[in-house]
């Protein structure tokens, strides 16, 4: 009774509300024999799921099944501890039944056939045992020898056991060597596929006021083929297999601007900063899951243009400028946490004052006091247009190239562009500006940049000359 | 002693595992739907067989939500969903979890559901029609076939050749009929609420369809351009807020991966062989979840579908508004509109007549380029106010029609990127046949001679652009020439039936 009352309390209260239309479900629901659940989940690759479970172990020698383990389970990086007991060996079987299979075990053994007339539905019942199965099946009934179903007529064959090594699906089982006999909880871990997760972001972005709301949402996604019930649930950002690839030299201007210095108040593993779900929860197969882990309003963030020539070349039409928005994740002025890499989509009102999606981007794990830059969209109105004027040869091996950059703001209020001329170093060459029409700032051996102020509705030209080595 | 603890401890998981309460949401009340042109096309228009752009779509809902902990379970939304972009907002108790659960309901989910439960068998003689059932328990996984136990022993299900199947009392927990969306909360008291669902979804795109009309004497167009927006979506937003987004918006994410939710995986029945050296394949039929079947006509290459709409000459009564979003244009349809399922639909976005054009020829030539060229037929604009324009050109497609012979008949068509106010448009409506340039090369080295024709019985304005090349000193000849777009620009009249002739010299 004190098991039966509160289950059938909700579901008379999930009958209640489910719609007429909704199915039946099945009344007795298979109990997953899952114990006190704990999942680790990285963000590529494996993932730790700990299970204890109640085993009733006899003393001496026993065999535990383990079912409802993950699909994905690797089976050999199980570990078990129970107490009182010692392992003998670890099996993982994979021999599963089908009726090939069924029908392979049961060479030499004795089934019976069951043939029904297609006249009259008379059936006739005979046992036969099975001589081969090679690319059909070969039976002998009595003195007769015959191939099963070859006159493609009706029959039935029972089988009249499984073979035990057969199972519906793969079964990881323990041996185990126990003191004393009894009830104990028994922890069984093991690394998995199947699971992982991604930071999802939704930030609002108020361009007036030059500030973001941001809330992060943890993305966690479950392909395992088994549901994990009322697990605790903590996520690492971070995959210590190196799935997560992120440190790579990125070409261009990346999201990450400048690399924090500062130390996320949430426990870590090593270099990974651990996000636990505050409960317990049911990962269900095929589920895509998402849990809020950030909240935080009124953050600055301001809008910027940019803009990049790969080499010292024309473009024949004006090309837009990267809408960019950027932001710090300091604990001053800042998101103040450590953002797990994952994709950041931004929001902005509209002049009835409903959020529109305005682009998004997508950024590494980014430790905290980092400052950001992400890239929206190219704006529709601020363009440049980088072309060559001139380009001559003053000596055997130098060359003297200007170029013009127009830089075009069709918008009612003056913006600032960021042009970057690219690819002045190439192999041993020594680039030189002669002259330019505004001081840019040389960023390194291969850019160089000029914060371009052009007035609203106007246009802004830049010129420089460039000497070359060939 | 001890075990009455174990089942206090599984009573109480279990209760709390099942104390979800479930709140079904079947439809919203409001819906708001901004379309995004597919991010990776500049020009042009939509392909209404492979909609790659996406929408904002906004779901006002009410919810009759009890006090506790609910899952709040979003029917109707587009098939498209992009589940992890989903926002609920005007939840009192806020927003515990989302989830997305795709473990549909199946012939496959079924078998896999009732392993080890009690089933029917049921057998029907083919030559009676007499129907038999057994119970049967399920023994095998839906992966490869079903052994199943009965009275008798150990069978296999449709290995026999007998008319037999399984019939289930229930579905098995956690299944669906299709990927649902949840969230849930945890409210301090019951009560109504009204909440706004967000989300992104592909299967949309749009773009803009201009009617380009040449006046009688060539210098001037009325400009009409359509919206033309695409759903290819099951679902339909009726008396919808429609809304178009112009300009790029940077997207990382695979959409069209996001927006496909995992399907379920088909039962496929494997029997033992039977007969001598043939399987026996048994003759089950895959359920066919249905294709999406666009339903909208095809469009005929050529035959632009601006031209349909601009048969009738009934001038438009509503126009999408503009205001700047950000660094996007967003487009507002000004009345209520249904975003129907499987359809395109067009809104006027821009009328603009009288708009001084000028037509003329181009080539672009690289020094060395010897040959025979057809010169490119532009429509050139200046969009400025002062020249008759003056507002931002969404990318899309134009159709140009010109009179000849008494009537207005389609003269060709372009594509056409973003432009800004400001910019210069030109309309690439074609390669010319009347109009040519045959570059030779003189007996002097590097001296280039090129003969423009023209076979109109009119002058026309041509363009000659030299593209010096990546690495080359200017050309003697070429040095004194304007400079536009990073071209030398010599600009050229050809009289009517009448040739011109120029050379030039590449230097070294």
């Amino acid at each position: 009774m004190m098991v039966r009352g509160p289950t059938m309390m909700v579901t008379l209260a999930l009958a209640a509300l489910v719609p007429a239309t909704a199915w039946t479900q099945s009344a007795t629901a298979t109990r997953s024999a899952q114990g006190d659940l704990s999942v680790t989940i990285y963000n590529g690759g494996v993932s730790l799921v700990q299970d204890i479970r109640q085993l009733d172990i006899p003393a001496g020698r026993s065999r535990q099944e383990f079912p409802d383990v993950s699909a994905q389970i690797q089976p050999a990086t199980v570990s078990f501890a129970a107490s009182g007991t010692g392992i003998v060996e670890q099996n993982f079987d994979y021999d599963l039944l089908s009726p090939d299979a069924l029908m392979q075990k049961a060479v030499g053994e004795v089934v019976t056939l069951i043939r029904t007339n297609t006249a009259t539905g008379a059936e006739a019942r005979e046992r036969a045992k099975v001589l081969a199965v090679n690319n059909g099946v070969v039976l002998q009934i009595g003195e007769r020898i015959e191939i099963l179903r070859d006159d493609g007529l009706p029959v039935r064959v029972i089988f009249d056991k499984i073979p035990p090594n057969l199972r519906a699906k793969p079964t990881l089982s323990i041996t185990l060597e126990s003191k004393s006999g009894g009830v104990r909880p028994a922890t069984l871990s093991y690394l998995t596929g199947g699971l992982g997760w991604v930071a999802d972001y939704v930030s609002l972005f108020d361009e007036k006021s030059g500030a973001i709301d941001v809330q992060g949402w943890i993305t966690l996604t479950n392909s395992t083929g088994t549901t994990f019930t009322a697990a605790r649930t903590l996520l690492v950002a971070g995959s210590p297999n190196g799935a997560g690839n992120y440190n790579t030299r990125n070409r261009g201007r990346g999201t990450l601007r400048r690399a924090g210095t500062e130390t996320a108040p949430r426990e870590q593993l090593g270099d990974y900063y651990l996000y636990p779900l505050a409960e317990r929860t049911t990962i269900a197969n095929a589920q895509q899951k998402q849990v809020s882990f950030l909240d935080v309003q009124r953050v600055p963030a301001k809008k910027a243009y940019e803009y990049a020539v790969g080499w010292l070349i024309s473009s024949s039409e004006p090309q837009s400028a990267n809408s960019v928005i950027r932001f710090s994740s300091s604990a001053q002025g800042g998101l103040g946490d450590a953002l797990p890499a994952g994709t950041v989509r931004f929001y902005q009102r509209d002049a009835r004052g409903d959020p529109q999606f305005i682009g998004e981007s997508q950024i590494g794990h980014t430790p905290m006091g980092s400052e950001l830059g992400l890239t929206t969209g190219q704006a529709f109105d601020v363009k440049v247009q980088a072309t060559v004027e001139k380009r001559e040869r003053i000596s055997d091996t130098r060359w003297r190239t200007s170029m013009k950059y127009t830089v075009t703001n069709a918008k009612n209020e003056a913006v600032v562009v960021d042009v970057t001329q690219d690819g002045l170093d190439w192999y041993w060459t020594d680039t030189r500006i002669i002259a330019e029409s505004l001081p840019s700032k040389r960023r390194d051996s291969n850019g160089t940049r000029w914060n371009v102020a052009v007035p609203a509705n106007g246009e802004t030209v830049v010129t420089a000359t460039f000497e070359t080595r060939f | 002693m001890r075990r009455i603890l174990i089942l206090a401890l599984m009573a109480a998981q279990t209760s709390t595992v099942a104390a979800q309460q479930i709140v079904t949401s079947p439809s919203p009340e409001k819906v708001a739907v901004s379309i995004y042109r597919d991010p990776d096309r500049d020009d042009g228009g939509i392909e209404l067989g492979n909609l790659n752009g996406f929408a904002l779509i906004s779901e006002t809902r009410t919810v009759d939500l009890p006090a506790g902990e609910a899952d709040i379970r979003f029917e109707g939304v587009a098939d498209g969903i992009i589940a992890v972009s989903a926002i609920v907002t005007g939840l009192p108790g806020g927003t515990v979890q989302k989830n997305r659960d795709a473990a549909l309901l199946s012939p496959a989910s079924l078998v896999d559901g009732s392993l080890g439960n009690r089933v029917m068998l049921r057998r029907t003689d083919r030559a009676t029609g007499t129907v038999r059932e057994e119970t049967a328990t399920v023994r095998s996984s839906a992966a490869g076939a079903v052994v199943v136990e009965t009275p008798a022993g150990f069978e296999t299900l449709r290995c026999t050749g007998l008319a037999e199947t399984l019939v289930y009392n229930g579905v098995p927990a956690g299944l669906s009929a299709k990927p649902t969306l949840s969230v849930r909360t945890r409210s301090a008291a019951a009560g109504r609420a009204t909440i706004t669902l967000t989300y992104l979804a592909t299967g949309f795109d749009w773009a803009a369809n201009y009617v380009a009309d040449l006046s009688d004497d060539g210098t001037r167009v009325d400009l009409l351009a359509w919206m033309t927006i695409a759903n290819s979506n099951g679902a339909s937003f009726a008396d919808a807020t429609l809304n178009a987004l112009a300009g790029s918006v940077n997207v990382d994410s695979d959409y069209a991966e996001l927006g496909t939710p995992p399907t379920a995986d088909a039962l496929q029945l494997r029997c033992f062989a039977t007969g001598s050296g043939r399987y026996g394949q048994p003759d089950y039929a895959l359920e066919d979840a249905g294709e999406i079947v666009v339903t909208a006509m095809r469009r005929e290459p050529g035959a632009p579908m601006a031209l349909r709409a601009m048969e009738s000459a009934t001038p438009v009564t509503v126009v999408a508004e503009m205001e700047a979003l950000g660094d996007l244009k967003l487009y507002r349809v000004p009345v209520p509109t249904t975003v129907a399922a499987n359809a395109q639909k067009q809104v006027a976005l821009l009328v603009k007549p009288n708009v001084p054009v000028r037509r003329l020829y181009q080539v672009t030539l690289t020094p060395f380029g010897e040959g025979d060229y057809q010169l490119a037929h532009l429509l050139r604009l200046e969009n400025r106010a002062a020249k008759g324009l003056g507002e931002p050109l969404p990318a899309g497609q134009v159709a140009l029609f010109e009179p000849a012979a008494g009537e207005r008949r389609y003269a060709g068509a372009a594509m056409l990127r973003d432009h800004a106010v400001g910019e210069t448009v030109n309309m690439l409506v074609g390669l010319s046949s009347q109009v040519r340039l045959k570059l030779s090369a003189a007996n002097v080295k590097g001296q280039w001679t090129g003969e423009l024709t023209n076979a109109n019985p009119h002058p026309v304005d041509v363009e000659v652009r030299f593209d010096l090349g990546g690495s080359a000193t200017p050309k003697r000849g070429l040095s004194s020439l304007p400079r536009k777009d990073g071209f030398s620009i010599w600009a050229v009249t050809v009289p009517a039936n009448g040739t011109r002739t120029f050379s030039y010299r590449t230097g070294q």
